[in-house]
């Protein structure tokens, strides 16, 4: 589970940035009439995607997500500043539950 | 596998909610599969960054495909008397007890993770008993 965690916090951070890059540097610079960062930057963000999605599905399947949820995951990766707020939602709403019932430690259960 | 007077395990996927999610997928294919042959026609213009969303667009339609086939079979699971192989999956689990409570299953989550949890859960309750059988009670809080 933490490792799963793990992954999805780091592809979720590096993508959201590349994508922050993309849409807040790159396109205004393309429109500007200097493409080469919004072509490079965008190529970055294909390929980072890809292992998001990969990363983020394999989260999903371990928290057992219904599918709405799931594509929103899936998608966040595409929508600039989304990333991050999926990331919170997510840890709020589903990862941090997930992780105080796998650990039975930090629960004692009384008999 | 069906019981005589309930309807065929299938028959959730015409549900309407189902069928929705069956055009969802159907057009988003269609629509990656399109961008994807879109890229082609542009790489095979001069862009040569193009080439790199060729090969991408139809990647992320076999995602979906994957996601939407997955998700399915993981229904059929569930309807079909889930909690009778839940169960033998937590039996099975609980019996390797107590080293390294559900590391490994942690770590590979193979194509059930929703049988893992529940078998994690299982062994826990075991090793309870079993604390509890050989008056070892000072474990608890331990971890």
């Amino acid at each position: 589970m933490h490792a799963a965690v793990l992954r999805y916090r780091v592809m979720a951070y590096i993508t959201g940035v590349v994508l922050m890059v993309l849409c807040f540097v790159g396109i205004p610079l393309q429109i500007a009439g200097h493409p080469a960062v919004a072509n490079d930057v965008g190529v970055v963000h294909g390929i980072l995607y890809i292992i998001y999605i990969i990363v983020a599905y394999a989260l999903a399947r371990r928290l057992r997500l219904t599918i709405g949820p799931t594509i929103l995951l899936l998608l966040a990766g595409t929508i600039p500043v989304l990333t991050f707020v999926v990331e919170r939602w997510m840890t709020r709403r589903y990862i941090n539950p997930a992780i105080s019932a796998a650990e039975p430690a930090a629960q004692p259960v009384s008999r | 596998m069906e019981t005589p007077g309930s309807a065929p395990v299938w028959r959730f996927l015409i549900t309407p909610r189902w069928l929705g999610w069956h055009l969802l997928m159907v057009v988003s294919c269609w629509g990656m599969l399109w961008l994807g042959d879109w890229q082609l026609h542009r790489a095979l213009t001069g862009n040569g960054l193009s080439w790199a969303y060729t090969f991408e667009w139809p990647l992320f339609a076999g995602f979906a495909i994957v996601f939407w086939a997955r998700t399915i079979r993981d229904e059929f699971r569930i309807k079909r008397g889930g909690g009778q192989v839940l169960a033998e999956a937590g039996a099975a689990s609980a019996a390797g007890l107590p080293d390294g409570l559900g590391t490994r299953q942690v770590e590979e989550p193979a194509d059930d993770a929703g049988d893992e949890e529940l078998a994690r859960y299982n062994a826990y309750l075991a090793r309870l008993n079993a604390e509890v059988n050989s008056t070892h009670g000072k474990r608890h809080g331990s971890k």
